[in-house]
């Protein structure tokens, strides 16, 4: 039997005003997984976290959290005992320390375990005597993710994790996530527009753009399935008309033709050969490339 | 713990107000003297009208030491600087406190949970605010060789925060309409200083004037609690919490 998603939303839609950042957005964010939501800014990423936790509330559709409603007041406080988030600005209560912080947040979990804290006190070496207003970025972030991974919660929720953080410390942050869940059954749910990180941790992924999902698969099958198929004709490349499935976008220019898809290479290539090329070439493409075609604007 | 990251978070505004309440309180006590041999020259000050009443009323209360307690403290100082300290313990709700939105919605704890937690925490320090520094005036007469009934200091000290929490709450209402600290706060005492106005000129002598009932004028003028402002100030309060739960649970983070 197939396990039900941790997350699941179904034409999720939120206005702010006459703007519209989510637009009927579908996501299944399967138990156990290492899932990155990667969109530019304003992509509506950070909105839909924000749903999910009960923070923001959608304008129509649903979000479901562990099979329980992230709209309902009620239900939102059982998603968030069970749920680790680090926000987007790394917001913590500036007046405290990070001891106190670390002790007033183990007071609301009750699997908080305190030897974890303490181990991620030493391995990041955080300072327990100073203030949060007084940390820099990178150790704020430390904090965020030492307060979201002792809790032992089955769902990490983490809002551009490493944004403003120098390259060290990315790899630090990334490494702890990776190492954690390596050792937990938990499901981690990270937005982010670094394509590298996405690359780096996740297994699987989905493509955001303008509140709706362009892209969504394991990274392994994207990287399996996409390909661009590169043409040269003797004259002027002709106007393509391929009738096969999972053409994501044609580009002619001159005497070249090149032709991006998510799937079925074969039959496309079977197409391709029809119009008698003079070469034709199949080139695997890297995640980032799949991102930059799915989010920019046609010409 | 919900109450401590609120107290972490008002603390020094608390704090201050306790010392410049206190401070004020034990100045009043303090001064006595001076003004008992001040009150025959001011006796013979003449005016006429509105202000010159006022006037006369202001020396004949001054002539005995519990007038003179009631009308610099209880009329004066202490509504005047723990209505404008009432108003700073309301700002800086969940929306715009300096940091830690998004980490305390975080918790798993209801919004209302969070406001009701809050609007608890700054209650109680409203409550020791208006009792602590009223303390003092039993504590201290005695230096001036006075006595001043603590059953009096209950009294006034209750009947001010019933009266004073409306402003309070309404700070924490506003806390939950703007993003910032500085709004709440002017339009809470603003509203303060209209409400201060009318009464003067609009509702004199009135059951519901909140600062007759904060200075509990009846109490100390026959012995009679202001029950109906007491009643009518408490559900004022209660309406305006009310309205911020909702306001909160209402919005969008």
């Amino acid at each position: 039997m197939t396990e039900p998603p941790i997350i699941e939303t179904a034409e999720l839609r939120k206005n702010y005003g006459s703007t519209e950042a989510l637009r009927g957005l579908n996501l299944q964010v399967p138990a156990g997984s290492i899932y990155g939501f990667l969109g530019r800014n304003g992509a509506g990423k950070t909105t839909t976290l924000k749903i999910l936790l009960g923070m923001t509330r959608p304008t129509s559709g649903h979000a479901r959290v562990f099979g329980l409603d992230a709209g309902a007041p009620e239900a939102s406080v059982a998603i968030r005992r069970r749920t680790g988030f680090v926000s987007e600005d790394k917001d913590l209560v500036d007046s405290m320390t990070v001891e106190e912080i670390v002790r007033f947040t183990a007071a609301f979990y009750p699997r908080w375990r305190s030897d974890l804290a303490q181990r991620y006190l030493r391995k990041f070496d955080l300072p327990p005597g100073k203030k949060v207003k007084n940390l820099s970025r990178g150790t704020r972030t430390k904090v965020a993710l030492l307060l979201a991974l002792s809790r032992c919660a089955d769902l990490l929720v983490l809002d551009e994790p490493t944004s403003g953080l120098d390259p060290a410390i990315v790899e630090e942050v990334l490494q702890a996530i990776v190492a954690h869940v390596a050792g937990e059954e938990m499901t981690v749910f990270f937005s982010s527009h670094q394509i590298a990180e996405v690359d780096q941790i996740a297994d699987r992924v989905t493509i955001v753009d303008g509140g709706r999902v362009v892209v969504d698969g394991a990274i392994e099958d994207l990287r399996e399935n996409y390909r661009r198929i590169h043409l040269v004709f003797d004259g002027e490349a002709p106007k393509p008309a391929f009738r096969a499935p999972g053409i994501v976008r044609t580009y002619r220019k001159g005497r070249e033709l090149t032709v991006l898809l998510s799937m079925g290479v074969e039959r496309v290539v079977e197409e391709a050969r029809a119009l008698n090329p003079v070469s034709v070439d199949v080139i695997p493409v890297t995640l980032k490339e799949i991102f930059l075609e799915s989010v920019t604007k046609e010409d | 713990m919900l109450w401590y990251e609120w107290w972490r978070e008002t603390r020094w505004r608390f704090l201050i107000g306790l010392v410049v309440l206190m401070c004020s309180a034990a100045g009043i006590v303090s001064l006595w003297p001076s003004v008992r041999e001040l009150v025959p020259v001011a006796s013979s000050l003449q005016g006429s009208g509105r202000i010159g009443r006022q006037i006369r009323e202001s020396v004949e209360l001054q002539r005995e030491y519990p007038g003179y307690v009631w009308s610099q403290w209880f009329r004066q100082n202490l509504i005047m600087f723990g209505t404008l300290f009432a108003a700073l313990l309301g700002t800086g709700g969940l929306l715009s406190q300096r940091s830690g939105t998004l980490f305390a919605l975080s918790l798993p704890v209801s919004r209302k949970r969070l406001l009701w937690t809050r609007a608890a925490t700054g209650l109680v320090e409203l409550f020791a605010l208006a009792v602590v520094p009223s303390l003092l005036i039993p504590l201290l007469s005695p230096t001036v060789g006075k006595t001043y009934g603590l059953g009096d200091v209950l009294v006034h000290s209750a009947c001010f925060f019933f009266a004073v929490g409306v402003f309070f709450s309404l700070a924490l209402l506003l806390s939950t309409v703007f993003s910032d600290v500085w709004r709440p706060l002017l339009i809470a005492i603003a509203a303060a200083v209209a409400m201060g106005v009318s009464e003067q000129f609009a509702l004199p002598g009135s059951h519901y004037g909140i600062f007759r009932v904060m200075s509990a004028e009846t109490w100390f003028r026959n012995g009679q609690l202001p029950w109906q402002g007491l009643l009518a100030s408490a559900a004022a309060s209660a309406a305006i919490l009310y309205g911020a739960v909702v306001n909160i649970t209402r919005r969008d983070f």
